[in-house]
């Protein structure tokens, strides 16, 4: 900088006389600088000047050059337009796809077992024992392959929406996922398999994980990793070195598996070796003489007979069950009717809650008696003083968790209450996000997205679902004593509106559809609400021509700072 | 500050953030053209002024518990707006090009005062614009803090990184570049007025 002494005949410098112009000098600088520019015309010739540019740089940038875009304007109508199309399409598949997974495989699932006398078994037997091992196993898991796709494809078009507005970034999408999805099979560590039957040879070793869907496979050679089988027969005569997870209508498995079986199959055989521990969901359950369990059985089961080895534990639950064989560690069930025959060896403690006591054979080697529990068996209309108690109190942990979501996110809440008056996207949005999610979820856990997505995935959804029952109930509040954005207030019309949906949910018979309801309606506003937190929209229209600054237009004289008089 | 707007925002605001969407269009409409234009002043191209245009609202939507009704809502707005610019550009390293340089390592000639005052006059407003398309990111991102938003000189050194003291200097070598992008630059170098 040049001298700056106002009080002789040097020039005040030109950083001094901008901040002058600015008003960013103090006072007494300020004052030293007005006396100098009243004697100096240079100084004051530049200070003018200064002060002129000022004024031009903010003409210049305010002045309306160009139009307001138009897609910046119509945006929100855009995609107002664009969302309108998409709930319908989206409420349309949600509503055909749960009309054909009723009329396609619930209802001849539930004809199929009235005849069979399990009129009252419930969805989850159903879809446990029944559902996914008959012949319509391959085209049920198309199905949920396209809703787990389509489903995980908005998601990311909601992930990445602001990326994809021009076409140019579309291409490179679409052309990224072609070459992904050419270039996924060669560079995979898993083998996938898939026809009608297949079979891996005894002589063939797979040195990694082996994925399978068809209708028979045959495992006789070795597999270096896990097994996926989705199948209506799978026979296992050979070696995994990792795990079997199976979903077939019929397995055996006669080879030897050092890993772990998981199993959700209509029927399994076990006659070989297994290292580790079996899970099982299945109608029937064999393991026989031969067969080995290194580690523990759990199993969930309409019929159970073991006449193997089990290195430790069981765990069972089951329709009628016959033990003769060996139990390493404790015996832990539940069922209709259980019996020990002879033969059989239990090294740990014995339990059985059921309808009828176990019949025990005389020379059966238990390491102490069995203990026995009756199962108490209840219906709507016997509904002991416990029941209600327990209504009561987790009514008053709904609140709780309430207060809770309220607390930790308000304006979330608010919204989310706000938008469940849209009944028709909330009910629309909660089929698609009740049965889609799951779904989605479950797909992921069994193929290349991951279990940890779809873990996380199911767990924010019960998140959502227990979160459901608040969200109406303080919609329900709100009707009744009337709207308020204060947080006690909020939290008195919830705990009233949660109450009141307890209620009604309690009822016999239409209590059941009434939750339903319930959580078709809240699941769909809070889905709702964190849709509308991540559209990047904002405005309904805004006219596509020019437009001033802020408000009122800039004065052609306005100037920032400007001269200060002397 | 720069002309406030016509309504007192308070309302909207306070409906805004219990996620009235028509207190949201409202806001948008109130204010998306400022910002715009404030982006488009800001940001190389007009695509990236609409993007940031669209993604300070969506911040904004983020933000507005954050906002403190006791300050003026314009200049908050333009708060944001500059710090996601400066942000963005800051991202794309745009700004190391010839700004790199320590901003008090290079001495500034003074000018001509009447030369100055003679390009300033013959000068339009749409040759300063682009001129200004002309300038380093950083020396565009200050003089469109400053005489743009009328943002303070503690706002503008917050938004810059830089010290405050800095500011001023920030300001006084954009204005050079700026005239040299005017064409001016080797006669108003020439002279002093010492």
């Amino acid at each position: 900088m040049n001298q700056t002494d106002p009080t002789t005949n040097r020039h005040v410098d030109e950083m001094t006389l901008l901040l002058y112009v600015e008003r960013q000098l103090d006072r007494e600088r300020a004052q030293e600088v007005s006396l100098h520019t009243q004697t100096c015309t240079k100084c004051l010739t530049m200070l003018r000047a200064l002060d002129r540019e000022s004024r031009l740089l903010t003409r210049a940038m305010f002045e309306e050059d160009e139009p307001f875009p138009a897609r910046l304007a119509q945006f929100r109508v855009a995609a107002q337009r664009s969302m309108q199309w998409i709930w319908g399409v989206v409420f349309g598949l949600a509503v055909l796809g749960v009309y054909a997974l009723y009329t396609g495989y619930i209802e001849p699932w539930e004809r199929q077992l009235d005849q069979a006398g399990f009129g009252s078994t419930n969805l989850l037997s159903l879809l446990v024992f029944q559902g996914a091992f008959w012949k319509g196993w391959q085209s049920m898991f198309t199905l949920f392959e396209f809703i787990a796709l389509a489903a995980l494809a908005g998601f990311a078009l909601f992930a990445f929406r602001k990326y994809i507005r021009r076409g140019s970034a579309l291409a490179v999408m679409f052309a990224s996922l072609g070459l992904a999805l050419s270039l996924a099979s060669p560079a995979s560590a898993t083998e996938f398999r898939k026809g009608d039957t297949v079979t891996v040879n005894k002589d063939e070793v797979i040195k990694s994980d082996f994925f399978f869907s068809g209708q028979h496979l045959r495992l006789e050679g070795t597999v270096d990793g896990d097994v996926y089988a989705f199948g209506q027969q799978v026979d296992v005569p050979g070696h995994i070195t990792g795990d079997l997870i199976c979903f077939a209508q019929s397995a055996r498995v006669s080879g030897q598996v050092d890993g772990n079986i998981r199993s959700f199959t209509n029927n399994i055989t076990i006659n070989g070796t297994v290292g580790r521990n079996v899970t099982a969901f299945n109608e029937v359950f064999n393991q026989d003489t031969s067969g080995t369990i290194g580690h523990s059985l759990t199993v969930f089961t309409q019929t159970l007979t073991l006449d193997g080895k089990v290195g430790r534990d069981l765990l069972g639950f089951f329709q009628q069950a016959t033990l003769s064989g060996t139990i390493g560690g404790s015996l832990k069930t539940k069922g209709d009717s259980l019996t020990i025959a002879s033969g059989a060896v239990i090294d740990g403690k014995a339990e059985f809650e059921g309808q009828k006591p176990a019949i025990v054979a005389s020379d059966a080697k238990l390491a102490s008696p069995l203990q026995y529990k009756q199962a108490e068996r209840r219906s709507h209309m016997d509904r002991g003083a416990g029941y209600y108690i327990w209504r009561v109190i987790w009514t008053g942990t709904f609140v709780l968790f309430g207060i809770v979501l309220f607390a930790l996110m308000p304006r979330f809440s608010q919204e989310t209450v706000e938008l469940g008056e849209h009944y028709g996207a909330s009910f629309g949005l909660g089929v698609l996000v009740l049965f889609g999610i799951p779904i989605a979820a479950f797909i992921a856990c069994f193929t290349i997205i991951g279990l940890f997505v779809g873990l996380s995935t199911l767990f924010l959804w019960l998140v959502v679902l227990l979160a459901a029952e608040v969200v109406v109930g303080t919609i329900i509040g709100q009707w009744m004593l009337g709207r308020t954005l204060e947080f006690w207030p909020l939290v008195l019309r919830m705990a009233v509106g949660v109450a009141l949906v307890r209620v009604i949910t309690s009822i016999p018979f239409i209590g059941g559809w009434a939750g339903f309801v319930v959580v078709l309606w809240g699941m769909g506003a809070i889905s709702l609400a964190l849709y509308r937190r991540l559209q990047p929209v904002i405005a309904p229209s805004v006219p596509s021509m020019p437009v001033g600054p802020i408000g009122t237009p800039l004065p052609a004289n306005t100037t920032i700072g400007g001269m200060q008089s002397a | 500050m720069s002309a406030p707007g016509k309504t007192d925002p308070t309302d909207l605001i306070v409906r805004a953030r219990t996620g009235d969407a028509d207190a949201w269009g409202d806001l948008y409409r109130e204010y998306a053209p400022a910002i715009f234009r404030f982006c488009r002043r800001a940001m190389p191209t007009r695509e990236d002024a609409e993007d940031a245009t669209m993604e300070i609202f969506m911040k904004l939507r983020d933000k507005l518990g954050q906002y403190d009704e006791g300050r003026s809502f314009t200049a908050w707005l333009y708060k944001v707006a500059a710090n996601h610019c400066w942000d963005l550009l800051r991202r794309r390293k745009l700004r190391q090009d010839k700004e790199t340089e320590d901003v008090t390592e290079v001495p500034l000639e003074t000018p001509d005062a009447n030369q100055l005052e003679r390009l300033i006059e013959e000068r339009t407003s749409e040759e300063v614009r682009k001129a200004l398309d002309k300038l380093g990111v950083r020396a565009r991102m200050a003089l469109v803090m400053r005489y743009y938003s009328d943002m303070s000189y503690d706002e503008i050194a917050d938004a810059l990184g830089v010290r405050r003291a800095f500011v001023g200097v920030v300001l006084l070598r954009a204005r050079h570049e700026l005239r040299q992008a005017l064409g001016e630059n080797t006669v108003l170098a020439a002279g002093g007025i010492r």
